[in-house]
């Protein structure tokens, strides 16, 4: 691993000289160079030489030489760094003459751990964002068979509710915020409609460098209209290299993943890719209650199999482009497809079973990014995204005349138009989307800086009924522009303080059609365009470089969708006056790390969320009819804290914790029905219900150098999961006794890794579930119990 | 090493202590007592995200103060029916699946549910069938088929199930449930057609009951007249309703209010006679004379001729679709063909469901949703007057029961 992060160094550090050299050709310039050693005069590769607040360095190489071109007359100062030596500084003056310049680093003999955590890691930098930001780095989980959903699942005042195992449907909450208040990315370009197989299940550790998850205030720079927060995915970004797995695991599960990318340094070109494979038959055992043919329940709480929730997924991605030429720092063209196939097992309820219910969807993602710095002049940074997505997705409920019951049994229903869902049914969606953003950056000055954001999406549904034909005139076509534009203004007063102020405004253009009359034929085009402008602030402090303290705040906007603005030409009916929701976001924490005899490190952080939600859109059923349609009448607020811990013991222990309480209450003055008209809300103050409020997760881990034999490592980890009993419907009416509840939650996993030739062989072997607790998400839908899995993994 | 026990002792603690403190906050558990009574309401409470849940409460009085589901109750998220036979209320629905739950009287006064047994898909309706039977029906305007069960009514079991073909009735798609009573040897099955995906009605120039014999559920056959328009209409399940002695009247109303999209025929009320599966010719009444232009949806049979009718104020042709409202309380007499209304009860809409009535001895209590809120109204129905009760926490009263 270290190898492929020095290479990486030494790549972005070279590439840049090379740039460098490109920009300034024009001008007179000198070069340094020299040897450097270690305290027994033995050449010391891979030494980072830097000239300090400059874009200038490079690495020794394997005789410890090392030449910098291309360097301006005048004063610079260059420091000599390298893992596990004490790093040197000196101030050099360059005149007309090309300087040779030797170093000999005495080493630090205590702690290569100590010099890892004072090096700001890219995770410490975003964290250290004036944002309220976790960022959860993959990089001690490469060894271990999760994904993107439990790594996402183990953060703070996060929490995913499962319908069942591998590849099944999830709810996202962040601060209870879910669905579409939270906006997904990949690197930066918009997940919202990349079809349900390109998912968070999906995403192997493997393939992720790093994950961004912003509590409730986000930078202009990811663009969007989120109303809770966002996560920003960020895939492997190495220059050159390789890492394949394969997981192997209970329930027949199979997780393949190739990872990889390679680049020609002196022409730029660049390949990198990956691709994921995942199956699952998913026959844990649930408890469920058996039903004879006419409906009785004969049998309860019988262990039975899950026979029909099969999961097959196939994700690829590959980039091919440039790096640090003239033109572009990065420029890279690329294609996401993937695809997946899913059998459906129940219904929102485990009393539901199905045995033919199927999903399908597939996506393919042409993809552009741009990268340059100093572009026109210095201190200005541009990049570009562009993606388009061409999504299908297939529903498929087309066996009709038979039902199932848990024991896998077909029952004839006598029908020739009844499936399992209802009315026999095969719905295509065609979704197309096209997203681009434009980020612009200046740095005016070491106070002074800018960024300018402008987003754009263009997205359109069509929908098709292959059984009911006649049903799909009343599939109107839905399209849907979306503008973002961002400003951000950030005033950095000294090392300590800085502040960010930015203002974001968002336009919103829906076509459509509705009808005016009682028939189709009254059906009309209709457009809609809104706009509403947000705001925000964000700042952090230092008191000492140790502890700091931020806050942030965002008047969010979460814009409706076509489908919320349209209904879907049947029973769900256009609210055409529909206006976004809105959230002020209030994170304000605090975050410390200190030392305790040398090798003990402590890492302290809490934060404090206050979350005002209004014109939250939800669907108005008609008590008396059929028809349903969809306002803002919602309003929710949060009160709540999350606190992390983590303790270090050299590199041979850790142990890391974090805890959320999260108050969500309905505020609501106000709740309408057809029937009674707007009455008081008879659950304002209440907690909301079937919403986690209280949870948390742990992780200690273990680990041993040369155990037994050289260049190895075993690592041997514990995960505790704990989620609070809570209510699925409100807290405030009902029995007490004999209300419905999610009991209280508790889950342990383990995990030993065995990696040898100095990471490159890697074997690791987890049991989830130790304790094969009943697990329950949604309406107390069964999660798999105890599991074991197997992982190998081939990197360098 | 001393000190470094010293301090992760110290966080250890304090991040235990935080946690105890943001548990205990939360440890507020009311203890209200334990509601009981001989009435009991089925409530119907809209929930943060526009979705209801249902609480059957009991009450010792109707009349005075707040009833409220806080702290009490049975209750069933999803969407629920509910009907009551004997001292028991059946409650039909669920939130994904249908199960039909009975809820009963414990002997403090307490409520009780005991029930087992689930459908995939909803139950139309359940009447009483004969001593310990219940029979359901089960239709849809989207399947081919219905499904008659047979439920014994005290251990909540299904004894029988009969599919029968829609095809065997009618060559349309779409005959939507609106009525159903076992009367002896028969069982009538009242419907209308109605597009499953538009909910249009194209058919609305007669009106049409199965007729099946019981307790074969065999189909016999579908009789018709042309003198009304279809019998019932969307959800509210009052189309057939039985007298005492074996008559059995349908009502027809083809309005939009109750679901029609439109009407080509009268509304009136027609009767089969006691022992006969044919409808009377000879008799017809014309609500909306009697009633001076106005026409019904729901009905209660109170008994000697007589029925509780929410009449339905306005004249089809101006009324809104869904709207199952304006309306008015009133007393029908089938015999003497006569509408009279109650005085005191505000006009109000309906809730587009069962009748959720409750008849205890010339009173009739109903639930009428004003602007400050939903009152209990006792409805005498031999003086025509009405005294207003309670007021009752809920969106909408989903039963009204008494054991």
């Amino acid at each position: 691993m270290r190898q492929i992060y020095k290479s990486f160094v030494f790549h972005t550090i070279f590439l840049c000289v090379v740039f460098h050299n490109l920009s300034s050709f024009s001008q007179n310039t000198q070069s340094i160079s020299g040897l450097v050693v270690d305290g027994l005069n033995k050449p010391l590769e891979g030494v980072n030489i830097t000239l300090k607040n400059e874009f200038i360095g490079i690495a020794t190489d394997k005789q410890g030489q090392y030449k910098i071109e291309g360097i301006s007359k005048g004063r610079h100062i260059i420091e000599v760094s390298l893992l596990g030596y004490k790093v040197q500084t000196r101030e050099i003056e360059i005149k007309n003459k090309d300087i040779i310049l030797n170093f000999t680093l005495v080493e630090e003999t205590f702690a290569i751990d100590e010099v890892t955590l004072q090096g700001k890691s890219k995770i410490r930098q975003i964290n250290e964002q004036a944002y309220a930001v976790t960022s959860v780095s993959t990089k001690e989980l490469l060894n271990s068979s999760v994904d993107a959903q439990q790594i996402l699942n183990r953060v703070p005042s996060v929490r995913i509710l499962q319908d069942g195992g591998l590849g099944s449907n999830y709810t996202f909450s962040l601060n209870g915020f879910k669905g579409n208040q939270v906006k997904f990315f990949l690197n930066g370009i918009p997940m919202d409609n990349f079809g349900s197989s390109f998912n968070l299940g999906n995403i192997p550790v493997n393939s992720i460098e790093r994950i961004d998850v912003y509590n409730g205030v986000v930078p202009i720079w990811l663009g969007t209209d989120a109303l809770g927060g966002a996560v920003n995915i960020i895939t492997n970004q190495k220059e050159e290299y390789l890492d394949v797995s394969y997981t192997y695991g209970s329930f027949n599960t199979h997780r393949a993943s190739v990872n990889g990318a390679f680049t020609n340094d002196t022409t730029g070109f660049t390949v990198r890719g990956n691709a994921n494979y995942n199956y699952s038959d998913n026959n844990y055992d649930v408890l469920v209650n058996i039903k004879d043919e006419l409906g009785n329940v004969i049998e309860n709480n019988v262990e039975v199999e899950r026979f029909h929730d099969t999961y097959k997924s196939l994700t690829a991605q590959l980039e091919l482009g440039f790096i640090d030429k003239s033109f572009a720092d990065q420029i890279l063209f690329g294609v996401i497809t993937s695809g997946d196939n899913k059998d459906v097992q129940t219904g929102a309820t485990m009393e539901t079973v199905f045995g033919a219910v199927k999903s399908k969807s597939y996506s393919i993602i042409p993809t552009l990014k741009y990268k340059k710095r100093d572009l026109f002049t210095e201190g200005l940074d541009v990049s570009l995204n562009t993606s388009y997505n061409i999504t299908k997705t297939e529903n498929i409920d087309t066996l009709v005349g038979f039902r199932y019951n848990w024991y896998g049994e077909k029952l004839s229903s006598e029908s020739q138009t009844d499936a399992e869902l209802g009315e026999a049914n095969l719905l295509k969606f065609d979704d197309n989307e096209f997203a681009n953003q434009l980020n612009l950056s200046y740095l005016l000055n070491e106070k002074h800086s800018f960024a300018f954001n402008h987003s754009f999406q263009y997205f359109k549904r069509d929908e098709f009924d292959e059984v009911n034909t006649d049903i799909n005139q009343y599939f109107l076509p839905k399209r849907l522009h979306k503008n973002t534009l961002g400003l951000s203004y950030k005033y950095q007063l000294n090392k300590k303080w800085s502040t960010t102020f930015f203002g974001k405004a968002y336009h919103l253009n829906v076509e459509s059609s509705q009808r005016s009359g009682n028939t189709i034929e009254t059906t009309e085009a209709v457009e809609i365009s809104n706009h509403n402008y947000g705001y925000g602030i964000a700042s952090s402090y230092f008191i000492t470089p140790n502890l700091q303290f931020k806050t942030s705040f965002e008047n969010a906007f979460r814009l409706p969708t076509a489908e919320e603005f349209f209904g879907n030409g049947l029973t769900i009916v256009p609210n055409v006056n529909l206006k976004p929701e809105q959230s002020k976001n209030l994170n304000i924490g605090g975050s410390y790390n200190f030392k305790i005899l040398e090798d003990n490190h402590i890492e302290l952080g809490a934060t404090y969320i206050y979350r005002e939600a209004k014109d939250l859109i939800y669907d108005i059923v008609t008590v008396s009819g059929p028809t349903s349609k969809k306002d803002n009448l919602a309003e929710v607020k949060a009160n709540g804290i999350q606190a992390n811990f983590g303790y270090r013991y050299k590199e041979f222990f850790n142990l890391s914790a974090n805890a959320t309480y999260q108050n969500i209450t309905d505020e609501a003055d106000l709740i309408y029905n057809d029937y009674s008209g707007f009455q008081p809300n008879f659950n304002k103050g209440a907690r909301i219900p079937n919403t986690p409020y209280l949870f948390g997760s742990v992780v200690a881990g273990l680990n041993f150098k040369d155990l037994f034999v050289e260049k190895s490592n075993f690592n041997f980890n514990y995960y505790f999961n704990f989620t609070e009993e809570y209510f699925l419907s409100s807290e405030r009416y009902g029995y007490t006794d004999s209300k419905a509840i999610i009991p209280r939650q508790l889950s342990h996993s383990v995990e030993a890794i065995y990696s040898f030739d100095k990471g490159k062989y890697n074997i690791s072997l987890e049991c989830r579930n130790i304790t094969d607790e009943v697990l329950y998400d949604k309406f107390r839908l069964q999660k798999p119990g105890r599991a074991f899995y197997l992982k190998l993994r081939y990197s360098i | 090493m001393n000190r470094l026990n010293l301090n992760l002792n110290r966080i250890v603690v304090l991040l235990f202590l935080s946690f105890a403190m943001i548990s205990c906050s939360n440890d507020n558990e009311d203890n209200d007592p334990v509601s009981r009574g001989d009435y009991a309401l089925s409530l119907a409470i809209q929930g943060t995200e526009g979705n209801f849940s249902y609480y059957t409460v009991p009450f010792e009085q109707i009349m005075e103060g707040t009833l409220t589901a806080q702290g009490q109750g049975i209750e069933q998220p999803g969407y629920y029916d509910f009907v009551g036979f004997d001292n028991t209320i059946y409650s039909l629905g669920g939130l994904d699946d249908v199960n039909v739950v009975a809820i009963s009287q414990n002997p403090d006064g307490t409520l009780n549910q005991v029930g087992d047994v689930s459908f995939s898909n909803s139950l139309s309706d359940m009447v009483k069938a004969g001593d310990n039977t219940l029979v359901s029906v089960t239709m849809s305007s989207s399947s081919d088929i219905i499904t008659f069960r047979k439920f014994n009514s005290n251990s909540i079991t299904v004894t029988e199930e009969k599919v029968v073909q829609v095809s065997e009735f009618t060559n349309l798609v779409g005959p939507s449930y609106s009525g159903m009573v076992v009367r002896g040897d028969e069982l009538f099955l009242s419907y209308y057609i109605s597009d499953p995906n538009t909910y249009d009605t194209n058919y609305t120039d007669q009106a049409e009951v199965a007729v099946f014999s019981y307790p074969e559920l065999e189909f016999q056959k579908v009789i018709t007249d042309t003198r009304v328009g279809p019998i019932g209409g969307f959800n509210v399940k009052s189309g057939l309703v039985k007298d005492n002695d074996g008559n059995v009247y349908a009502i027809s109303h083809s309005n939009p209010a109750n679901g029609f999209s439109q009407s080509t025929q009268p509304a009136g009320v027609l009767r089969i006679n006691a022992g006969e599966t044919e409808f009377d010719q000879n008799y017809y009444f014309d609500i909306v004379a009697a009633s001076g232009g106005f026409n019904t949806a729901h009905l209660k049979f109170l008994g000697a001729n007589k029925a509780f009718a929410e009449m339905n104020t306005a004249t089809r042709d101006t009324q809104e679709r869904w709207s199952d409202g304006p309306l008015q309380s009133a007393v029908i007499d089938f015999e003497t063909q006569t509408v009279d209304f109650i005085q005191g009860v505000p006009e109000h809409k309906g809730n587009g469901r069962r009748l959720a009535a409750l008849q205890e001895g010339d009173n009739i209590y109903l639930c009428i949703p004003e602007d400050n809120g939903i009152y209990v109204y006792e409805m005498d129905t031999r003086t025509l007057t009405a005294t207003k009760g309670a007021k009752v926490q809920a969106s909408f009263v989903a039963g009204f029961f008494k054991f």
